[in-house]
């Protein structure tokens, strides 16, 4: 076919081009203007100088924010709860997805309701605070696990990319004699791997950008997660001026050491998240096209 | 299958789908179904020091009707926060609902599959960030001693307290929740995009119809269904203006115009300890937004014939 470019097509293609990079500008200098904040010196942070680009290249912030022992027991703790959290809720719901994708399963259409109900109404912030307390988890790093165990639409999606698959392969397996645990194991799942690898990323990032329940839950200061040890250390600059030192004050700027931290706490997410990009598309995909 | 419908049959065969589904039946009724209970504090003036743990002094407080709500509704503070839920809720509803169409329909029109792929990987980033990250990053900046106000002040304009001035913060409020989530946002819209049938443009190439013609005649009709499907649940969605970022961003400073029902419930029920008080308004709240919810989803699957269940 015969590609002609009219004129009108030209200048809305390069509107479109400016329009674009502006956004992704916009997206990004503010990410990378932390960065460079975090590698500069501390005269041009507190001239305010720096843009994108670190003024004075130096790594004195990440040196001093990886000494504080604060920062080591935090992250610790985000990943312990990250990674087992994860791994259970993946778990739960490919559990719970699974039988709740036969069509023929019997009470499938009360069972469905349980977890649909349990999505839209939320009993409030005080039972739920209560509840806790009675399972004995106030203070306990479980407390940030339990209430992410299953997220109801995510099980909802995952159920649905199930039901997408040919039955006739389930069925041969069946007629071999194998039962629902290792047809769900051997066959299902790893047909499921790009809904699995979404919802996975998913439920790490949910578990690792909780803020809330931290807050709410967690009053030892050795079982503070990153979001918290991040949250005091953004809100409260006499925190972080009482932990410094007068050699420390000297050399340091607290918005570099901030800066600093920032970014220490961002990137496990920012090394895994380009990869998983083509996941995460079909994850939301499917989530919408089917319900 | 023939063993589908049978009786013993049926369950010797199936029996470890039930299995299956314990843990996750488990979690939903102990953590989603037996804080339900708790919701009888509403209706009690309840005292956790009266028995020796929670159940037992939930069976001793006294009942006392509909106090609580009368004293919700008597209560300047509550019809305070529940408007600036609603207009902050409605504020990013209507600013942000359209940009991720837009960023849609532009991003489908570019030719360069690199600057596609670079540009998406760049703006899905900060649906990753937590919103105290957010907050750091954008306090840095926008801060009273950021970045922007310095450039303000040395340029013979006055500062602007981005998170400190009460009528500034909202804005504070929709603009970074649009920085974070317009580019997650325009990935359900992209899909859309992609299921048109490509004929239709070669069709209309054939015409001479140009782009703006296009995006018009062909790619908006045809991802109308998705936009008003999620029109439909945002509706359904009102009174979540966004309980995690005004708990990271706001400050005793801001109360007046960016409380909203979630941190109220939070800072009075828990905060205060006032349980029964704090279970009410949660209460109202869920009930609201459940109607709202199931609204939304009904209208969803009316207009559209797709719903989130």
């Amino acid at each position: 076919m015969l590609k002609r470019k009219t004129k009108a097509d030209r200048i809305f293609l390069a509107l479109n081009y400016m329009i674009l990079t502006l956004t992704g500008l916009l997206t990004i200098i503010p990410i990378l203007h932390i960065l460079a904040v975090s590698l500069s010196d501390s005269r041009a942070v507190m001239a305010n100088t720096v843009s994108i680009f670190p003024k004075g290249f130096q790594l004195e912030y990440y040196k001093y924010v990886l000494s504080k022992h604060d920062f080591y027991t935090s992250y610790r703790n985000t990943i312990l709860i990250t990674v087992f959290g994860t791994a259970l809720s993946m778990l739960f719901t490919v559990l719970a997805a699974y039988p709740l994708s036969k069509p023929w399963l019997r009470g499938r259409k009360f069972l469905l309701m349980l977890f649909v109900f349990s999505m839209i109404f939320y009993g409030g912030i005080v039972p739920s605070y209560m509840l806790m307390k009675v399972l004995g988890l106030i203070d306990s790093l479980w407390a940030l696990i339990v209430p992410f165990l299953l997220a109801q639409f995510n099980m909802l999606v995952i159920k649905s990319y199930m039901e997408g698959l040919p039955v006739s392969i389930e069925e041969s397996a069946e007629m071999d004699g194998a039962g629902p645990t290792r047809i769900l194991f051997s066959i299902v799942l790893p047909m499921c791997l790009p809904v699995l690898a979404s919802m996975t990323l998913f439920y790490a990032v949910g578990y690792w950008n909780n803020y809330f329940h931290a807050r709410m839950f967690i009053s030892s200061p050795e079982k503070r997660t990153l979001q918290l040890y991040l949250n005091d250390l953004i809100i409260s600059a006499t925190q972080l001026q009482n932990d410094m030192t007068v050699e420390d004050f000297l050399n340091l700027s607290p918005g570099g050491v901030r800066a600093a931290t920032i970014f220490a706490a961002t990137l496990p997410i920012l090394l895994f998240y380009p990869y998983l990009q083509k996941y995460f598309v079909t994850g939301i995909t499917i989530g919408s096209v089917k319900g | 299958m023939h063993t589908k419908s049978g009786g013993k049959e049926y369950w010797k065969r199936y029996y470890s789908l039930y299995l299956m589904l314990i843990p996750g039946l488990s979690y939903v009724v102990i953590y989603k179904f037996l804080p339900l209970v708790g919701l009888t504090m509403a209706f009690q003036d309840y005292q956790i020091f009266l028995g020796d743990n929670i159940l037992e002094s939930m069976m001793l407080s006294p009942f006392v009707g509909l106090d609580n709500f009368k004293r919700l509704f008597a209560y300047g503070e509550f019809a305070h926060v529940f408007s600036n839920t609603i207009i902050i809720s409605l504020m990013k509803l209507f600013i942000l609902f359209p940009i991720p169409i837009i960023l849609a329909v532009l991003i489908s029109e570019v030719p360069s599959i690199h600057y596609k792929r670079t540009l998406q990987t760049v703006v899905y980033l900060p649906h990753f960030l937590s919103w105290v990250v957010v907050f750091g990053i954008l306090s840095t900046l926008f801060g009273s001693y950021g970045a922007v106000n310095e450039l303000l002040t040395k340029i013979g304009w006055k500062p602007i307290g981005f998170f400190s001035d009460p009528q500034v913060f909202r804005w504070t409020l929709v603009f970074s929740d649009g920085w974070k989530e317009m580019g997650w946002g325009s990935i359900i819209y992209l899909s859309a995009i992609t299921g048109i049938n490509s004929e239709l443009y070669e069709a209309a190439t054939i015409d001479g119809a140009q782009k703006m013609q296009q995006i018009w005649n062909i790619t908006l009709p045809g991802i109308l269904p998705t936009i008003a499907m999620m029109l439909a649940l945002r509706m359904g969605g009102i009174l979540n203006a966004g309980f995690e970022q005004i708990l990271v961003m706001y400050n005793p400073g801001v109360y007046s115009t960016a409380d909203i029902i979630d941190t109220f419930v939070y800072r009075v029920g828990l905060g205060k300890m006032d349980y029964s008080f704090g279970t009410a308004a949660g209460l109202f709240n869920s009930v609201i937004g459940f109607i709202m919810v199931i609204g939304g989803n009904y209208l969803s699957k009316r207009v559209t014939e797709h719903s989130i269940w």
